[in-house]
């Protein structure tokens, strides 16, 4: 039997490696579900430790029996922490993409059928999100927009740097199709480059399809 | 804080009238404020960010009807119009998005108390519940419904170590003062206070500044 807290300590490695990662790597379905056990195996411990005393415990009494329970105790808590830490690395992860802008459910999809250096994308075979995590990122996108709506003239999303030019030289690097602007339409093919209006293009910057120069 | 915004401080655009040049002197000191201090601020009250919404639309629409001229002269004004409006709009985003940031972080703290979630302005409130909501049932069903009962809280604070995470009130801040006070602050091994100028720039623990910053004797930098 592994040590008590082995295994919360691999996700919380994981954890920390999800941190520095560009992407995010696959959902550890496996280790969750074997450390959620474990907390499972140490009440039901617990329990049947307690039982003959009928809720007349004294811990003076039986020293032994009173640490075991402390340790059982430490280690479930200690479970949950690293479980609460894993998840919210991954959500946190999640939501800086939903802010960015990109589609995570699309990037996840697109992953089985060949990754194209969208940042996001892994080599995995199959979905780097649990089936919960998808849900939570559809959530968290119709909440940021609930909250993103109220401030129609201020796109929060945009650039976080303060505007220095109003007009800046791109590149295009995709073919984006044709966008509008406010003096005409631009189409957007590849390796042609423009003088556009930044407000306009930074969208697009952020995707991916063109990119600022100078 | 770079040259523009010093620059815009004391020269801005011609025709703004005071009130509208008084709102941008106290959005842009409540960014800065906002960004530096290490918890939550007070949202502000007065109806700042409804004027500021309304002057953002106004001048949107005059550039919509600046946009057919052709005239050079209109052209240099709707660049410098544009230009202008960009960066209020940075300005209310980075403030919108730093007080977002520190919302996401605490998010349980800033829930615990009447006192602490009146700094959260209404759209605040709805979001961040909503937020920890949503994060709650993620949890709950990604493993902690699994969890015996008892275990299944977020707030516990048994072992006398609370789960919810608060902000660090002991970092530091440069602030400078408005008038001349007395600035005490705790330090590691003794404690100073100093009898300070106006226009001086200290540095201090947050909790130290924060009475200070509160009675208007001083502000953040």
């Amino acid at each position: 039997m592994p040590m008590y807290g082995d295994l919360g300590n691999k996700l919380v490695q994981h954890a920390k490696r999800t941190q520095i990662l560009p992407h995010l790597p696959p959902y550890q379905t496996e280790l969750v579900r074997t450390v959620t056990r474990e907390v499972r195996d140490l009440h039901r411990d617990v329990d049947s430790l307690l039982e003959p005393f009928q809720g007349s415990f004294d811990p003076a009494a039986d020293p032994a029996s009173a640490c075991t329970l402390l340790v059982n105790h430490l280690s479930m808590r200690r479970n949950k922490r690293c479980l609460l830490a894993y998840h919210r690395t991954r959500t946190e992860k999640l939501e800086v993409l939903v802010w960015n802008g990109s589609d995570v459910l699309d990037l996840s999809a697109q992953q089985a059928g060949g990754a194209n250096g969208v940042p996001g994308a892994n080599d995995g075979g199959t979905s780097s999100l649990s089936p919960q995590e998808e849900d939570y990122v559809r959530q968290y996108g119709d909440l940021l927009a609930a909250y993103k709506g109220q401030w129609t003239d201020v796109d929060l999303t945009g650039s976080l740097e303060p505007a220095r030019d109003l007009f800046i030289d791109v590149r295009v690097l995709k073919d984006a199709g044709e966008i509008q602007t406010e003096y005409g339409a631009i189409n957007l093919t590849k390796n042609s480059q423009f003088y556009v209006r930044q407000g306009d293009v930074e969208r697009l910057i952020a995707q991916g399809y063109l990119q600022k120069l100078g | 804080m770079d040259i523009d915004d010093i620059l815009r401080d004391v020269d801005p655009v011609i025709h703004t009238i005071p009130r509208e040049k008084r709102d941008l002197q106290d959005l842009t000191r409540a960014w800065v404020a906002e960004r530096s201090a290490p918890e939550l601020l007070h949202w502000p009250s007065d109806g700042l960010f409804e004027r500021i919404n309304n002057s953002i639309r106004r001048q949107i629409e005059k550039v919509e009807e600046m946009t057919g001229d052709m005239d050079p002269k209109t052209n240099f004004a709707l660049i410098v119009i544009q230009t202008e409006l960009e960066r209020f709009k940075y300005l209310v985003r980075s403030y919108l998005r730093a007080r977002i940031a520190k919302i996401d972080r605490h998010t349980l703290h800033y829930l615990s108390s009447d006192e602490l979630r009146s700094r959260l302005s209404e759209m605040e409130l709805a979001y961040a519940t909503r937020h920890q909501a949503l994060l709650h049932n993620h949890y709950l069903s990604s493993f902690l419904s699994s969890f015996p009962p008892g275990l299944q809280n977020l707030n516990d604070t048994a072992g006398n170590i609370s789960m919810i995470d608060t902000p660090d009130l002991e970092s530091a801040v440069f602030i400078r003062l408005l008038r001349d006070t007395l600035v005490e602050g705790r330090g590691v091994d003794s404690d100073g206070r100093l009898e300070m100028e106006e226009s001086d720039i200290v540095i201090l623990r947050w909790a130290d500044a924060k009475p200070l910053v509160q009675l208007g004797n001083a502000e953040l930098v």
